[in-house]
């Protein structure tokens, strides 16, 4: 343990503990944390991943750290347990969430060394006043990278941040955001690993297990119905255009697979059939695109499901494939798309529930 | 035809220098060639060191000869996951071919496949006739192309590679494809490990792709009071700066009015003078004149920043797994060497007489089409339906282009 960490520390950021052969070294004791004697470790550790199916982040109970610390493993072997990519992504976007917190309230110093242990990203503090902000941290690029792009916002991108010298330039804010992010990407990574897909919850633990994903069912239906499915004659060009680079197998840019995913959501389409759409693009990997699509819906992370970017932006990327008639007064794609919809409809031909024309 | 190319692309391959052929950590790298007249790329080969490299070069003789951006754990492994990716280059890569110089009209040809239209210069989008994408092109570069290829290459590095991402001299390598451009190549351990996301942002970096100017300090803080970056700021953020400077300080009341409304380009150009003092200033001010808000600004910072992104191929350093060209191998359109260039000295360098493989000798050719040419010293063209001794790397060039055959 480092001069300044402390064992609430260890129960508030548990990325810093050496998890990563936790199932190996847990496998055999997995079943003792069943018993009587660990019982207070399991509540725990149950409560936990309710707060994830529940999004909310609640802090950890700090009077006894040890028994925390020993919770998050048993919480993750639940979640892996699972199979439930639903659940794993709820519990680490929440686990995240509740970390940034935590982080938010730390000082500069301790920010420093718990990306550097955590991560080993090699931070430094730094002392940038701009107009009207300061910039208090700098992190190499390539580390800043493995973070930031699993965000949307532009804000997000290198290329909006300051850079210089091979380092990206932060305020605390972003720092906490960016460390809390890797946490989460360390956690949803981890599952997606070969090793852990033969891994099997002992028989004592099962019953728990059920509980668990009883509760879910009961308390995060997937909330709202949603629309019909996709009517092809009705895409705007830009959709269409990146849907034949998918089916060329070409690989997208992160606003392409943006916007296309958000579209598709909003549209009406269920996670499956747009994973499956993605299936043929080269660098696809399953378990992140999920990820990505879920939390696009809305349904894991914050909870808003996300609209597609504006056609001035896809402009600006490069994803407008120049207008057509109907684009001149759209200022957005679902724009687009429903007016199509309605002139179709108005033409004749209805739409069916899985979204292909019907003829009258 | 191609005998004579091969014949002679072999005569230089054995008296290589096994040496020249190195390519840093071989034994991880994927080999890769195309034969002559081959359409399949022959892959998934491992060469330990340069020497077998050479062995097997001489014995075969390919036509054009890559390895991987990629570091493997086994590069020979066929399947693709069986490879075992540890890391890759990072890899820029300038083509000639996509930037718009006006030499082009002199060597450039295009015709729609569709309607038979026929242009001159850079190949448009659409054919303006029948508006098919079914363009075929003919193109040829000369010094002016490579010159503005070059251009760019200094404009990665000097704007973007050193000061942003801190990638000092000993980091990179520029090579001469050995046609139609440049590649510089990025070694550095901390670039090394980058997923395509994270190569894709450095790509959109230069490019100024996704570029918003209000996350680089603009803010309106009231009515027309505008604050914004300092033109001493690191990034994009000064960058910017900069470049609205400059921009203003060279454009005329007609060029702003192309970019701003008529009232605010007025404005902005009868108060040019106090405008850029006031953007010079510690700290800056940028607003104060009527009608001038955060949009006009933005409009013109998006105007002023197209010289300065870098014209790359993006998918090139997007891709973590490319092929890309041996060093001191021959290039099988054009005969001529990919070649290393100092960067000290790149301001100097000649692609078309240091890339030049065959100095000695000559070959009679007969040549169908060809637009002015230069190897080496030697010159010749435009011409056509002419048989002529030539120098031979001038002669090699030719037929490799296409553009003749030996007689
Ligand atoms: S105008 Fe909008 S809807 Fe039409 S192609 Fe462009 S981005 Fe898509
Ligand atoms: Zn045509
Ligand atoms: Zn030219």
């Amino acid at each position: 343990m480092s001069l300044m960490l402390t064992k609430e520390d260890l129960a508030k950021y548990p990325f810093l503990k050496e998890s990563a052969t936790f199932v190996e070294s847990l496998q055999l004791d997995l079943s003792d944390l069943a018993t009587e004697e660990y019982s207070c470790v399991l509540m725990k550790a149950l409560a936990r991943i309710r707060n994830g199916i529940d999004r909310t982040a609640k802090p950890v109970d700090l009077s006894d750290p040890e028994t925390e610390i020993l919770a998050y493993p048993l919480s993750l072997a639940f979640v892996y347990g699972s199979k439930s990519n639903w659940l794993l992504n709820r519990f680490a976007t929440v686990e995240a969430k509740r970390v940034e917190e935590e982080l938010r309230r730390e000082p500069e110093g301790k920010l420093v060394e718990i990306a550097e242990l955590g991560f080993a990203w090699d931070i430094q503090q730094e002392n940038l006043k701009l107009e009207w902000e300061e910039l208090s941290f700098s992190m190499p690029v390539h580390a800043y990278l493995e973070a930031a792009t699993g965000f949307n916002d532009t804000h997000w991108k290198l290329i909006n941040r300051y850079v210089k010298g091979g380092r990206v330039f932060l305020n605390s804010g972003s720092l906490s955001r960016l460390i809390s992010e890797g946490f989460k990407m360390k956690i949803i990574r981890r599952g997606a690993e070969r090793e852990l897909a033969d891994f099997r919850l002992p028989e004592a633990l099962r019953r728990h297990l059920d509980e668990i994903m009883k509760y879910a069912q009961r308390n995060a239906q997937y909330d709202e119905k949603l629309p019909q499915g996709l009517v092809s004659d009705a895409r705007p060009p830009c959709i269409v255009a990146i849907m034949e680079d998918v089916k060329a197998g070409k690989s997208l840019s992160h606003m392409a697979r943006f916007a296309l995913t958000t579209f598709m959501v909003n549209v009406g389409e269920g996670v499956d059939e747009v994973l499956k759409l993605f299936g043929n693009v080269a660098d696809f990997d399953e378990g992140k695109a999920r990820y990505q699509i879920e939390h696009i819906a809305g349904m894991i992370g914050s909870k808003t499901k996300y609209k597609p970017p504006k056609c001035d932006v896809l402009r600006s990327f490069g994803l407008c494939v120049g207008m057509n008639e109907s684009c001149r007064n759209a200022k957005h794609p679902l724009n687009y798309y429903r007016r199509e919809l309605k002139r179709m409809s108005r033409f004749g031909g209805q739409v069916d529930a899985r979204g292909r024309k019907k003829r009258v | 035809m191609r005998e004579v190319v091969r014949r002679e692309f072999n005569r230089y391959y054995s008296g290589l220098e096994a040496e020249e052929l190195r390519v840093p950590e071989m034994p991880k790298r994927e080999f890769a060639f195309l034969q002559f007249g081959g359409e399949v790329m022959i892959r998934h080969m491992k060469f330990n060191d340069p020497a077998s490299l050479k062995g097997y070069i001489v014995e075969n003789t390919p036509a054009h000869i890559y390895h991987s951006s990629a570091y493997y754990k086994t590069p020979d492994a066929v399947d693709m996951n069986e490879k075992g990716w540890q890391s890759a280059d990072l890899v820029f890569d300038v083509d000639s071919d996509h930037i718009r110089t006006v030499c082009k009209e002199k060597h450039d040809r295009w015709r729609c496949m569709e309607c038979g239209r026929e242009g001159l210069g850079f190949p448009p989008e659409s054919c303006p006739n029948c508006s098919m994408k079914k363009i075929d092109t003919r193109t040829w570069i000369c010094e002016d192309c490579l010159e503005a290829a070059k251009k760019e290459v200094i404009k990665v590095i000097d704007e973007y590679l050193i000061p942003d991402f801190g990638i000092g001299g000993s980091d990179f390598d520029v090579f001469f494809s050995g046609h139609r451009g440049y590649h510089i190549h990025v070694r550095s351990e901390s670039v090394r490990a980058l997923s395509g996301d994270g190569r894709r942002e450095i790509a959109d970096y230069v490019r100024g792709i996704g570029l918003d100017v209000r996350s680089h300090g603009f803010r309106d803080v009231k009515n027309e009071i505008l604050v914004g970056p300092d033109m001493k700021d690191g990034g994009w953020r000064g960058r910017i700066a900069r470049a609205v400077y400059e921009f203003v300080n060279r454009s005329s009341f007609v060029e702003l009015k192309e970019v701003v409304a008529p009232n605010v380009a007025k404005n902005l150009s009868e108060n040019k003078e106090k405008f850029l003092k006031n953007i010079a200033s510690d700290p800056p001010y940028w607003g104060g004149l009527k009608g001038y808000t955060l949009e006009s600004l933005e409009k013109i910072a998006l105007a002023s920043i197209k010289d300065l992104v870098c014209n790359i191929d993006e998918r090139v350093t997007i891709d973590s797994k490319r092929l890309i060209r041996c060093p001191n191998s021959l290039h099988g359109k054009s005969a001529l060497k990919t070649l290393r260039v100092g960067y000290s000295n790149i301001d100097d360098f000649d692609p078309l007489k240091e890339a030049v493989a065959f100095r000695r000798g000559s070959i009679r050719v007969y040549v169908k089409e060809a637009p002015r040419v230069r190897i080496g010293d030697d010159e010749l063209g435009p011409l056509d339906d002419k048989t002529l001794e030539v120098p031979l790397a001038l002669g090699l060039y030719l037929i490799c282009r296409g553009a003749a055959e030996p007689r």
